[in-house]
């Protein structure tokens, strides 16, 4: 019983930390299908702004959108660093995120967690869950159910 | 035996043959006498049982049994056919449809015994005159044990011998006396010609279980589900109510012939003291077990039964989750399409090595050569893909062969006499098409049955023939099969439309009269207008045909309809040979490249900027007399054409049935085979583009929709 609990304090997850801008933010790993390198995104028309397109995903043709659209930032510029994270969530069909690069991996325990109270307005805010605590500073942990939301 | 390796053909087998018996059956409703058609019949219903038989499917087995037994009397000459039989033996196909289609979900075939119709058709076989000398085989087991049947227990309905009781019936006895509970005595009898008294006991035990406990039974309950009892058995019941509501709710069980009783007498179970030599027979052969779950396992003996006999598919149905089909969908397929597939993979391995070999090989015509077997390679693969498709292929003969009897039902439901007239029966469609377009089609076939034709009076007033028609045709057009369904019926009322739609607030009165009468129809496959009940009244068009329409839409096809007030409607469905690969047109538009499906291209023009003219604030084109719409893509797609301003614009003419409209395109890049692919729930919301596809060099490119276009 003690033992259950102590594991439940210290379940480790492991996200991947991008970068958007200037910030990090962490990604649960367990949503994430693939990352690929940029490539040449179709565009759709009369969609909304925040989907960049559709690409080639070995034969498959999968959405694109823009995160940094969807929270209210300067419009994507591709770089070398620029990659396309294929998210997958049972019951959603694949789509891919542009993201300004992908840093690394991290572990953090839920103790590294801090779940706070974010201001849900806020167009950058809106998708946060929590903040991670990591030697390499604070991670902003993305709720994916609520970027996927709406879509 | 396992039979679970043969369910699908089994299903299948069984499908057509039912398939068969209802055409076979409404040819015998127009000639009763044919002997062709008769003997047909009896071969079908001869094979469905033995297949059911072999299968273990007992159920199935005696109804198709029952039912071969008839045709088999009429084959001989010694029943006749009239509407009555007709009507049994098309009742009689629909259950066995459900027993088919139960087994296809379950690998069981459920525990519906059909007996009124299995009575029926007895009584067909009964009322035949007696002097048939063969006994109808209908009753194998019942009429001999009738015969047998021992007259001294009938004589003394509800003759309990106190110590023929277990000790737990005792107990319960006591238990419901304490509880102040009534105690009845009750025999039932079944009828001589029940089949399944087991199955009878059963139901019976259902309905005393809602008004209170079995306390005993004798025979024992073991024995009465084994079928150990002749045509009567005996029960206490404990019940807090009246004993007349049990017993009629006994009586109602099919094929019970009566039911008596009284109440219990208590002294004798109050005194107790049973021989002991008797209990302890009797606890022998009924294994200590109260009522309560004796009765349950009745109810599970009943529902297994069928399994034993098939205990190899039985023991998988468990596992499996119900809903969901037990069995995958199949294609028949003509050996001889097989053949041609497998040439055609040869070939492409032939054509895979040279290609090999020209690549390795250094010479300076390699690089011809390679072209040479590029475009053998790219032969094979047309080729093939037609193969595959021919394949999928089948008849919608599989789905429309269903509709002359239900048109014939509904003509007898509403009294009003109509004739289906089907052509094109061996029109092929893909396999997916074919699977989805008969709700669609059963609906507007309804429709027209249902509202479309009036009643004979009315015809007679108009001057047309009492008998209404519904034509269903089906051809191929292109790249498309077209199917009308047809009938001379009232056609709809525009102008009732039309109020309808300025009443509703769908239209302005202006609008409404400015609107072309075709638009106005179209509003009928609105959801809105079609599900709203006030609406019912008017012509009753609109039940459904807005589920109709998204059906088809999903299909990728379209739906028309044309009306003449007084004369009729006709509803046309278009849709295309096939779903997931099409010929295609690669054009440019702002320097992204668009595929528009071949099928929608009636031809390409060049055009002179300066002939083209704005009506209404809408640019047209004179094309050879035809004044057409021109729609530049760049503004639609949303994107910048790099045409130089001043030279000719190329046009693609597309067409959607008798409309056209001139797409403006910045370049052709050719005909193309392209691959649909689907881009997902949340990128579709865009209506011109219906897919995306993977061009050779891994581009992805959009599809543009024509139809969705004009």
């Amino acid at each position: 019983m003690a033992n259950e609990l102590s594991t439940n304090i210290n379940e480790i997850t492991q996200y991947i930390v991008i970068r958007i801008g200037e910030e990090q933010y962490g990604i649960d790993i367990k949503y994430i299908d693939n990352i690929v390198r940029m490539q040449q995104i179709t565009r759709v028309p009369q969609v909304p702004a925040h989907f960049k397109g559709v690409i080639n995903l070995r034969g498959e043709v999968i959405p694109v959108m823009s995160i940094r659209v969807k929270m209210g930032l300067a419009p994507d510029v591709a770089s070398k660093d620029t990659r396309i994270i294929i998210i997958k969530i049972d019951q959603h069909e694949p789509i891919g995120m542009m993201v300004d690069m992908v840093k690394e991996v991290v572990n953090l325990s839920s103790a590294e967690i801090e779940r706070v109270g974010f201001d849900r307005g806020d167009d950058k805010n809106a998708y946060a869950m929590g903040i991670g605590k990591h030697e390499t500073g604070l991670i902003t942990l993305l709720d994916i159910d609520a970027v996927l939301q709406g879509l | 035996m396992d039979v679970s390796q043969y369910l699908d053909i089994f299903l299948d087998e069984s499908k057509e043959h039912l398939q068969n018996l209802n055409t076979s059956v409404l040819d015998l409703e127009q000639d009763p006498e044919n002997p062709d058609t008769i003997s047909e019949i009896f071969r079908a219903a001869h094979t469905l049982k033995g297949m059911a038989g072999t299968m273990g499917f007992k159920r199935m087995q005696t109804l198709t049994h029952d039912m071969e037994n008839v045709f088999s009397e009429v084959r001989d000459g010694k029943l006749k056919v009239n509407a009555g039989m007709i009507d049994v033996l098309f009742r009689c196909l629909d259950a066995i449809e459900e027993y088919v289609s139960v087994i296809s979900e379950t690998s069981d075939e459920g525990d519906n015994d059909n007996e009124p119709i299995i009575k029926e058709l007895n009584d067909i076989l009964a009322g035949k005159s007696s002097e048939a000398a063969a006994a109808p085989a209908a009753e194998p087991e019942s009429a001999p044990e009738a015969a047998a049947a021992p007259a001294a227990e009938a004589a003394a309905p509800a003759s309990w011998n106190i110590g023929d009781l277990t000790e737990e019936e005792q107990k319960a006895l006591e238990d419901a006396m304490m509880a102040n509970k009534k105690l009845y005595s009750v025999t039932v009898t079944v009828q001589e010609s029940c089949l399944l008294k087991a199955a009878r006991a059963f139901l019976v035990f259902k309905a005393i279980e809602e008004h209170g406990e079995i306390i005993a039974a004798n025979p024992s309950t073991q024995d009465i589900e084994d079928e150990k009892f002749d045509l009567e058995f005996s029960l206490i019941i404990a019940s807090e109510g009246e004993l007349d509501p049990i017993l009629k709710d006994i009586k109602a069980v099919s094929e019970i012939a009566d039911a008596k009783g009284g109440v219990f007498e208590c002294e004798a179970a109050a005194s107790e003291e049973p021989a002991p030599a008797a209990e302890e027979k009797k606890a022998e052969e009924a294994p200590a077990k109260d009522p309560g779950t004796s009765v349950a396992k009745v109810k599970n003996e009943v529902v297994k039964k069928p399994e034993q006999s098939s205990s190899g598919s039985s023991a998988k149905t468990e596992k499996k989750g119900a809903g969901k089909p037990a069995v995958n969908r199949t294609v028949r397929v003509d050996i001889e399409k097989l053949d041609s597939l497998m040439n055609l993979v040869s070939e492409l391995i032939i054509a895979k090595n040279s290609l090999v070999s020209s690549a390795t090989s250094n010479t300076s015509d390699s690089s011809s050569n390679m072209h040479e077997q590029i475009e053998y390679l790219e032969s094979v693969t047309t080729n093939l893909h037609e193969s595959v498709m021919k394949v999928r292929m089948v008849p919608i003969e599989s789905v429309v062969s269903k509709f002359p009897r239900m048109i014939r039902d509904i003509s007898k439901q509403l009294n009003k006499p109509m004739e289906l007239y089907m052509s094109g029966e061996e029109t092929e469609l893909d396999r997916t098409v074919v699977d989805e377009i008969g709700d669609p089609l059963m609906h507007m076939l309804r429709n027209s049955a249902d509202h479309g034709l009036e009643m004979p009076q009315e015809r007679i007033a108009k001057g047309k023939p009492e008998t209404g028609s519904i034509f269903l045709d089906a051809y191929q057009d292109g790249n498309n099969v077209v199917i009308e369904v047809r009938d001379d019926g009232n056609g709809i009322d525009v102008e009732r439309v039309r109020q309808k739609a300025i009443e509703r607030g769908i239209m302005t009165e202006e609008q409404a009269y400015a609107a072309e009468d075709s638009d106005i129809i179209n509003l009928l496959f609105m959801p809105s207008f079609s599900t709203a009940k006030q609406v019912s009244d008017l012509s009753g068009r609109g039940v459904g045909l807005d589920v109709v329409k998204s059906k088809i839409e999903a299909l990728s096809g379209e739906v028309d309809v044309k009306t003449k007030l007084g004369e009729g409607t006709t509803f046309t469905i278009r849709l295309p040979l096939t779903l997931a690969i099409i010929q295609a047109l690669m054009v440019v538009v702002g320097g992204e490249k668009y595929a528009i499906a071949l099928s929608g291209i009636q031809t390409i023009e060049n055009i002179n900027p300066k002939d083209v003219k704005t009506v209404e604030s809408k640019e047209v084109i004179n094309l050879r007399g035809t004044v057409i719409p021109l729609l530049r893509l760049d503004e639609i797609l949303g994107c910048e054409s790099r045409r130089e301003p001043d030279s000719d614009m190329i046009v693609v003419i597309a067409k959607k049935g008798e409309k056209l409209a001139g797409l403006v395109v910045d370049q052709l890049i050719g005909q193309q085979e392209i691959v649909i692919k689907s881009m997902g729930k949340y990128i579709n919301k865009c209506k011109f583009i219906s897919g995306a596809t993977i061009l050779g060099d891994g581009e992805v490119a959009l599809i543009i929709d024509s139809n969705a276009l004009i």
